[in-house]
């Protein structure tokens, strides 16, 4: 009887967390599969360890713990080691919908720009500005300091302030950029 | 200040993200194979102290402060606990002043609280290559001590000479006697003595005693007592003495054979040989006799307010200098004694350190 009740917990926090865990994960791999494989990984992983739970604030930092450290360690052991389907296929499928053109050409740059940083920056920014956490609930999601975050955000900032397709005057013109990006 | 445009990455990342549409058969397989491994995701289960970081590190923490605590306070112990094992020992509120005063000197060989060993077989024969001529009483001899001891007292203004009398009255209760007194005025013409040195003997199985009745003469600033083992030496000469007893018995019996006056006197010259070593072998057991029969107890006597009649007078300036002298050594001596120890500690809790952040990490690997 326990059994079932947990596995409706589980149920309550796949409806509640997987999409945005798998659109995270895919934004900090760069490959959807990877990222459906590693969210189902870690949510596995955080049910079979649903105790340390109640020691957390709140769920999102924990469960975005889970997945960040699931994603860290296919970066680390998984990946590197065969082909990886480039992502530029994933956003080959996203441009069936209805999406403008200009709109497509921006995250292209983006999943690029995002290629191109280190995967602890790519964590932090992926965190920030789409999963949309607060410096405090990213550090507890990476297990690191608040100052830990923030000097990884302003580095990876940085980083991207020099990338061709985020520069603010590249960004706000599609003609620009994509001259700027080649 | 952000370097780039935070609308435009945000937008951008939404986009990237978004443009593929997530089916529900990944969170059915989810929790079908949650289903599946039910009882084994409930089967691990860490020891319940270790389920609470904080916990866990309060209990590696006190286990490093009770190793570091260890560490340090037993090898001081051990040191301080030495200290009644040598020959030395020292006593009274004056103890430290007391033992540079009062030492005279008179050969402390021996620690205090050395047992006497009995006198084996195997030692005599080691003792020497003629023990072969000893006799059964020889070998289960008793053991030879030899004690000395010297107390400092300090006695009541005016009573000196008196307290000389009271020392000289116990040692011939206690069956020994006075062997030298010495007695220093307090001013020249004056008939008080300031100071004085009595030197006592006593047989050795009431020595323990005297020592004890001697400190309630007076105040007494130092203790010093020591006993030496002689008995192998006692043993060494009693085997020459009896082969050389031997011999002089087979040359007699050979001057009774002799019949030329040549071999008369070859013979008795070499009796006069054996005889004065035997002589002398016997006067050094003499010696060793007295000296194990009688302990030596020197007493020094002193005025209260008087300077010790052992030390020499300092000034003050050249006090405050033999202070600090001493004081700096001892600082050192401190030093070098602890760092033993905080080496010891430093390491312990350097292992503990690398340890603890060892299994910190792999705990925070495999906690999620």
């Amino acid at each position: 009887m326990e059994g079932s009740s947990d596995v409706d917990d589980l149920e309550a926090w796949l409806k509640e967390g997987y999409p945005q865990s798998v659109r995270t994960a895919y934004l900090i791999l760069g490959n959807r599969s990877d990222a459906e494989d590693a969210v189902q990984e870690a949510f596995l992983r955080a049910w079979k360890f649903r105790d340390s739970l109640s020691r957390e604030s709140s769920f999102k930092p924990w469960i975005y713990r889970v997945v960040v450290n699931t994603c860290n360690s296919k970066l680390r052991q998984e990946i590197p080691h065969r082909d990886r389907r480039s992502s530029d296929d994933d956003l080959a499928e996203a441009t069936t919908g209805d999406d403008v053109p200009g709109r497509i050409a921006l995250a292209h740059d983006v999943m690029r720009a995002l290629k191109d940083l280190p995967a602890h920056l790519r964590v932090v920014i992926v965190l920030r500005y789409y999963a949309d956490l607060s410096e405090r609930e990213i550090a507890v999601a990476i297990d690191r300091k608040q100052g830990t975050v923030k000097s990884r955000l302003n580095e990876a900032r940085r980083r991207l302030g020099e990338h061709p397709a985020l520069r603010p005057e590249t960004a706000k013109d599609p003609t620009s950029r994509k001259e700027a990006t080649g | 200040m952000s370097m780039f445009d935070e609308g435009a990455l945000i937008d951008a990342l939404s986009a990237a993200a978004n443009g593929f549409e997530i089916s529900n058969d990944a969170t059915d397989r989810i929790l079908s194979e949650a289903q599946a491994s039910v009882p084994a995701a409930r089967s691990f289960t860490a020891p319940a102290f270790l389920r609470h970081p904080g916990r866990a590190r309060t209990f590696v923490m006190a286990a490093a402060l009770v190793v570091v605590v260890s560490a340090i306070s037993l090898p001081l112990l051990r040191s301080e606990g030495v200290q009644p094992k040598t020959a030395v020992e020292v006593h009274g509120a004056e103890a430290r002043a007391g033992s540079q005063l009062s030492v005279t000197g008179t050969g402390f060989t021996k620690t205090l609280v050395q047992s006497p060993r009995p006198v084996s077989a195997a030692a005599s024969s080691t003792s020497s290559g003629s023990a072969t001529g000893l006799s059964d009483s020889s070998l289960s001899l008793s053991p030879k001590i030899e004690s000395n001891g010297s107390v400092a007292l300090t006695v009541g203004v005016g009573h000196v000479e008196s307290s000389l009398t009271k020392l000289g009255d116990l040692v011939t209760s206690d069956g020994g006697f006075v062997l030298s007194t010495k007695a220093n005025a307090r001013t020249r013409g004056s008939g008080e003595f300031s100071n004085g040195t009595i030197v006592l003997q006593v047989p050795q199985r009431t020595f323990a005693t005297l020592v004890t009745q001697v400190q309630r003469v007076g105040h007494s600033r130092s203790i010093v007592t020591s006993s030496t083992d002689v008995t192998s030496q006692y043993v060494d000469l009693r085997a020459r003495i009896t082969a050389l007893e031997a011999s002089r018995r087979q040359y007699l019996s050979i001057m009774t054979r002799a019949t030329s006056i040549s071999d008369i006197l070859a013979v008795q010259s070499q009796l006069n040989v054996l005889q004065s070593q035997i002589e002398q072998f016997q006067g050094q057991m003499n010696v060793l006799n007295s000296e194990t029969t009688y302990g030596t107890l020197t007493v020094n006597l002193t005025e209260a307010g008087q300077p010790s009649n052992v030390t020499p007078h300092r000034s003050g300036l050249a006090k405050a200098w033999h202070d600090a002298v001493a004081g700096f050594v001892a600082g050192f001596e401190w030093l070098i004694r602890l760092s033993g120890p905080v080496l010891f500690a430093v390491l312990c809790l350097g292992t503990l350190f690398a340890l603890g952040r060892f299994v910190r990490r792999a705990a925070r690997r495999r906690r999620i």
